[in-house]
């Protein structure tokens, strides 16, 4: 395939007389035929491309803190409690206040403002329902990455330029059940 | 006069360069085929990952304890599925299941079905047992209800694995 056009083939004429009773023809080039290794090149090439899959599995890394039978005392004041229901509603409050209502997309928001204005001292409580759907925990859990730069930008406009995220998961309870129920 | 033509007969395509790059590429897919594992061929469920959007990191290739949580196509139950990615940490896993007489484990057992938590919270001691370095990841559908990862990650809890992965799918654009 990749040889010239012309005849590159035995010699025409016989340049050196042998003795011998064979004439042997000197070959000055040869051609191989390459068509059936590029054939198979390809099939192999669209067979591997077709197999690939590009996409690889992410993930997002969780801390929860260790088993311990003596609870660590926080201020109410800087507990920020997200409380998801079964229906896929999702709640906030900040310490004691009511439970409040709020969207997904209203969330990194929320989450962004408080962090700021408390200065880095905020402790974010997911609470999930057992019920409610896993994939809109991950979303939650999301958003809440996904604010993470803009606490950092917010935190160091105020000069603060360490940050400390306290995030954790906790066990939804009949009493937080309870609260949220008739919203 | 006009110049005489010749007139072509045939005409020749260098084909080195196309072949050249054939094989360059055939053989970048070669080595980044990864090929289904033997635990991955033997699960029956199907998972369809939560997307995220936020920057995650790459799923770790070794050294790690898979929990799969998933809905099985078949007996249409909600399980988990251990196991480990670490080819003698499987063979150890295994022997440590036989002889805590796991229901259904046989030789074979590459990935560990759990229907309860009693169970899970063995297997997953033993996991800890098997290699302590290992790192936990939850794979679950998202579609499942959040009870079932939540039993996961208290039996984590309990064997002190405080740091785990959920397995997420990257959402494509913004």
């Amino acid at each position: 395939m990749a040889g010239g056009g012309g005849d590159l083939g035995g010699g025409k004429t016989q340049r050196r007389g042998k003795k011998g009773k064979r004439k042997s023809k000197k070959r000055l080039g040869f051609r191989l035929d390459m068509t059936p290794l590029v054939d198979i090149t390809f099939l192999l090439l669209t067979f591997f491309m077709l197999t690939t899959s590009m996409i690889t599995p992410q993930t997002m890394e969780m801390n929860v803190p260790p088993e311990m039978d003596v609870p660590i005392e926080v201020k109410q004041s800087e507990l920020l409690t997200l409380r998801l229901r079964e229906d896929g509603v999702i709640f906030y409050n900040m310490g004691l206040d009511a439970p409040e209502k709020i969207a997904l997309k209203a969330l990194r928001k929320v989450v962004i403002d408080q962090n700021v204005q408390l200065k880095n001292r905020c402790i974010v409580v997911l609470k999930a329902s057992a019920d409610a759907p896993y994939g809109l925990v991950v979303s939650i859990l999301d958003e809440l990455n996904m604010a993470e730069p803009e606490i950092l930008s917010g935190l160091k406009a105020a000069g603060i330029n360490e940050r400390k995220r306290k995030f954790t998961v906790a066990p939804m309870e009949a009493k937080d059940i309870e609260e949220i129920k008739g919203l | 006069m006009s110049k005489i033509k010749k007139k072509r007969l045939g005409f020749v395509l260098d084909m080195t360069p196309l072949v050249d790059i054939t094989f360059l590429l055939l053989t970048f897919f070669m080595f980044t085929a990864k090929f289904k594992s033997e635990s991955e061929n033997q699960q029956k469920v199907e998972i369809k990952r939560p997307k995220t959007q936020a920057d995650t990191a790459k799923l770790a290739d070794k050294d790690l304890v898979m929990v799969k949580v998933g809905v099985d196509s078949v007996l249409k139950d909600t399980a988990w599925y251990v196991s480990m990615i670490n080819e003698q940490d499987i063979t150890s896993l295994r022997q440590a299941m036989l002889e805590a007489k796991f229901p259904g484990a046989d030789d074979k057992t590459v990935s560990f079905k759990v229907t309860d938590t009693v169970w899970l919270g063995k297997i997953v001691q033993s996991c800890r047992v098997v290699n302590p370095k290992a790192s936990f990841a939850i794979d679950a559908d998202k579609r499942l209800r959040y009870e079932w990862i939540e039993k996961a990650v208290n039996e984590m809890r309990k064997n002190r694995a405080t740091t785990f992965n959920f397995v997420t799918e990257k959402r494509q654009g913004l």
